[in-house]
């Protein structure tokens, strides 16, 4: 491949967006070519960049006023329906509605403070409280600090190192957060027992960070990092099978 | 769950879609009504909506309805923005220190993403800030997966000219 046509690759490889086969052939171009290395360097950092401006989320004033002009709209449609000897299934199935709803509210609160505490311990460099690769020296360490023992498995196999843990705080409560590498990428591991009424699984993208969230063994988990989606996937597969 | 919940399956992606509308509109009030009125449409199309992953797809109700509201405006606004960008790059004289660097640089980069021109621009939001992928932006915005890409190409290309010096100063952090 020559730098006119690992140009046009460019893009689609920082975005990984290029298939496999495509993706090795701009990674061996710009091994040995400087200039294109640069380019890759150059989204990289603009990535960073515009990513550090402020993300617009949507006003309270405005959620508001969306969820009552809709049960508004609702009511009106409905009430004929209802009114036709249909209340009691009408009610029951009201219920299961509510409590779908208040799972879905508790599950996106958590999301958004997954991603908020992630993003937060990159920007402050507090990513790690203790710094190994060694399983058997996070796990240990945890203990005495929580009412949580974390499942801890090096993925270096799978390509995912173990880098570090610290305790973090998720929805007002202490966890334990497991911390991987893959390239410059950091993925974090929230760990904490189940309470609450949260969805059982969950994988969303917030601002850009993607998330999953999977019950395993009594343990609430959120994995969290700005990696593609499919290697995040790759990743949960991984330390769900390791640590199963 | 037979008829889909607007709150499992909508409301998650209200942070993104206003923040897409904000990105669009350029300002707040503007924006707010952008994701009213696509709410109320959002609720209406829901039973069409195929499968669970409702985030481009509100994203595109999102964005026809600012362009149904508002394709006057747009021409009047890109002119200006093209002066805007032409001043910021003559500023190039940065200060030393790290703190002053950093805030001038957060600005930078908003304004120089708000001075590009609106295809440029919201592929950039959509593909940096919401991270989907190209197949997603294509569907939202209504192109093929290629003009996605060299959009995406030359709105960085514009971007890195724009902010080379905060990139050589402050990119890293």
């Amino acid at each position: 491949m020559n730098c006119h046509e690992a140009a046009r690759l460019i893009d689609p490889y920082v975005d990984d967006e290029l298939a496999a086969v495509d993706s090795a052939s701009v990674a061996e171009h710009i091994e040995g070519c400087a200039r294109c290395r640069q380019q890759v360097a150059d989204r990289e950092s603009l990535r960073r960049l515009v990513r550090s401006v402020p993300y617009h989320a949507a006003p309270a004033g405005v959620r508001t006023s969306i969820a009552t002009g809709r049960r508004e709209s609702r009511m009106s449609s409905r009430v004929l329906a209802w009114a036709a000897g249909l209340a009691i299934a009408v009610t029951a199935a009201g219920t299961i509605g509510i409590r779908a709803r208040e799972t879905a509210q508790a599950t996106t609160a958590l999301a958004g403070d997954v991603v908020d505490r992630h993003i937060s311990a990159l920007a402050s460099e507090h990513v790690f409280e203790v710094r190994s690769s060694n399983q058997h020296t996070i796990k240990p360490w945890f203990q005495g600090k929580l009412d949580v023992s974390p499942p801890v498995a090096d993925l270096a196999s799978a390509g995912f190192p173990l880098v570090g843990g610290r305790v973090d705080t998720i929805g007002g409560r202490r966890v334990a957060a497991l911390v991987y590498q893959r390239r410059e990428h950091v993925i974090d591991v929230f760990v904490s027992p189940v309470g609450g009424r949260v969805a059982t699984s969950d994988a969303r993208s917030i601002r850009g960070f993607q998330e999953r969230h999977w019950v395993q063994a009594d343990l609430s988990l959120w994995a969290v990092s700005d990696l593609n989606n499919r290697e995040l996937s790759e990743f949960v597969e991984a330390f769900a099978s390791a640590t199963q | 769950m037979a008829p889909r919940d607007f709150d499992a399956v909508v409301a998650p992606h209200l942070d993104a879609a206003f923040n897409y509308a904000r990105w669009l509109t350029r300002n707040d009030a503007d924006a707010e009504d952008v994701l009213q009125d696509a709410a109320i449409r959002a609720l209406r199309f829901l039973p069409s909506l195929r499968n669970d992953d409702a985030r481009a797809w509100l994203l595109a109700i999102v964005r026809n309805t600012w362009y149904g509201r508002s394709a006057k405006q747009v021409n009047a606004r890109r002119m200006t923005t093209y002066e805007e960008t032409m001043d910021e790059r003559r500023d190039d004289s940065l200060g030393p220190e790290a703190l002053v660097l950093q805030r001038q640089t957060v600005e930078q980069v908003q304004s120089a993403v708000e001075s590009l021109p609106l295809d440029f621009r919201e592929v950039i939001v959509l593909r940096e800030l919401e991270g989907l992928p190209y197949k997603d932006i294509a569907a939202i915005v209504g192109v093929p997966i290629g003009t996605v890409m060299s959009r995406l190409s030359r709105a960085r290309e514009r971007l890195l000219a724009i902010l080379k010096p905060a990139l050589s100063a402050g990119g890293g952090a």
